[in-house]
């Protein structure tokens, strides 16, 4: 039976973990339902857009962009993972890196020049440990990125794609899907495909809009506008998600130690009690050698 | 306040959002937005619309109220009485001040370009402080 007072001292340092880890996770809720409110007045935009855009095609335009077309010999890639700054978030990151390894090498064999952007420490840390070369870290994103700031990437990529020094731009990242679900994704957000109007349904009928100035120079300037929203919006997900795996990690965390401190004190009291019987039958014994 | 021909009074439902957040939601007489080459005037009853928007002041009526609001590109939808306002950045009026503005113009004009693409930029830029500037001179 180890001794009691080195139980005790055990016991006392899990209980501090404990604490440390229910306070994480209570900050971990409250960003969490900040970062939630962020992204959901980005999905209104979002779904403006898709409306405006289904209003545009209904008119019979025909949806035709540069940034919509799929280059046909792609030789730069750009492969662009988001992960986070601090740890202790679970499988957060292991599942968007796992994810995005795999990825580059698809990429890397397809694409004679392919570049790996990395936002937040523990990808940059991890790609070194696995020394994959890394061409560009952000490491200013925390739990919450304002739109300013991804404009400013956004803009670069787009900027890269129209004089053709970027031909597909993918984004390995935690995509939101519910409170319950998150899910590690790559996704290619250029050439942007489609604008999602065949998802938007109708929109406001047969309306028939005045363009100002015309439809075709409105496209032009929603295409761009809505892949910037749409890398934001991968970023307001990736932070959403790592609130909530912070969260679940924390929580467990908790949990876990509430049952170690359990079992300690068991051991604790039962060492306890045994040496409580030890010193009792010695002080008897030494009582009976006395009588003699 | 604008009566229509049943008696009935008609009010334009304003909304503005960025990808960040709805700065506004409220109901309005009157809006007046900066459209990419001048300003337009929206009352209620306006024609469906979609519309590119400059940089430039937003004035949204409201009762006796003004509302100003500095906002930056993007698109206007107007259908039926609703008038959607999709911009990368609304700050309201107050906020812009005029040394910001005169230091972001100084910094917009300063900067050297090269090419087609870096001079439109840089217009873009020039044009974004100048009518940050005007905003704030108008206000006082």
């Amino acid at each position: 039976m180890a001794n009691a007072r080195a139980l005790d001292k055990r016991r006392k340092s899990i209980r501090n973990i404990r604490k440390i880890t229910r306070t994480m996770e209570l900050i971990a809720t409250a960003r969490f339902k900040q970062a939630m409110d962020r992204a959901s007045a980005a999905t209104a935009f979002t779904d403006r857009m898709t409306r405006l855009v289904a209003d545009l095609a209904s008119t019979g335009l025909e949806v035709s962009h540069p940034l919509l077309e799929e280059r046909e010999q792609p030789q730069n890639a750009v492969l662009l993972v988001l992960t986070s700054n601090r740890g202790l978030c679970g499988g957060y990151n292991g599942n968007v890196l796992r994810l995005a390894t795999e990825r580059r090498s698809e990429l890397v064999a397809e694409v004679p020049n392919t570049r790996l952007e990395i936002s937040g420490k523990r990808g940059v840390s991890y790609m070194k440990y696995r020394e994959i070369p890394i061409d560009e870290t952000f490491t200013h994103f925390e739990d919450k990125p304002t739109f300013d700031e991804v404009d400013v990437l956004a803009s670069r990529f787009l900027d890269d794609f129209v004089v053709g020094k970027l031909d597909r731009l993918d984004v390995a990242y935690t995509r939101f899907l519910s409170s319950a679900r998150q899910q590690a994704t790559v996704e290619t957000l250029l050439p942007l495909g489609s604008l999602g109007e065949e998802e938007a349904g109708g929109g406001s009928g047969n309306t028939m809009y005045e363009f100002l100035p015309s439809a075709q120079s409105i496209l032009e300037e929603v295409v761009p506008t809505s892949f910037k929203v749409k890398l934001f919006k991968c970023f307001l997900d990736a932070a959403v998600s790592e609130q909530i795996a912070r969260m679940v990690a924390m929580k467990s965390a908790t949990e876990n130690a509430d049952e170690i401190i359990r079992n300690l004190s068991m051991t604790y009291n039962r060492a306890r009690q045994s040496q409580i019987t030890g010193e009792l039958l010695e002080v008897m014994g030494g009582v009976e050698a006395l009588k003699n | 306040m604008s009566i229509d021909a049943t008696g009935a009074v008609r009010v334009l439902e304003v909304s503005v959002v960025t990808p960040e957040a709805s700065v506004l939601e409220t109901p309005a007489q009157f809006v007046a937005l900066p459209l990419f080459d001048g300003e337009l005037g929206i009352a209620p009853g306006h024609a469906p619309m979609i519309g590119r928007l400059g940089y430039g002041e937003m004035r949204v009526t409201e009762g006796d109220r003004v509302r100003k609001f500095f906002v930056e590109g993007g698109f206007v939808q107007v259908t039926g009485n609703n008038v959607s306002v999709l911009t990368n950045r609304a700050i309201p009026a107050e906020q812009i001040e005029l040394d910001k503005a005169e230091e972001l113009l100084a910094a917009a004009l300063s900067r050297p370009a090269r090419g087609e693409d870096e001079l439109a930029i840089r217009d873009r830029n020039v044009a974004q402080a100048r009518a940050q500037r005007r905003i704030a001179f108008a206000r006082g």
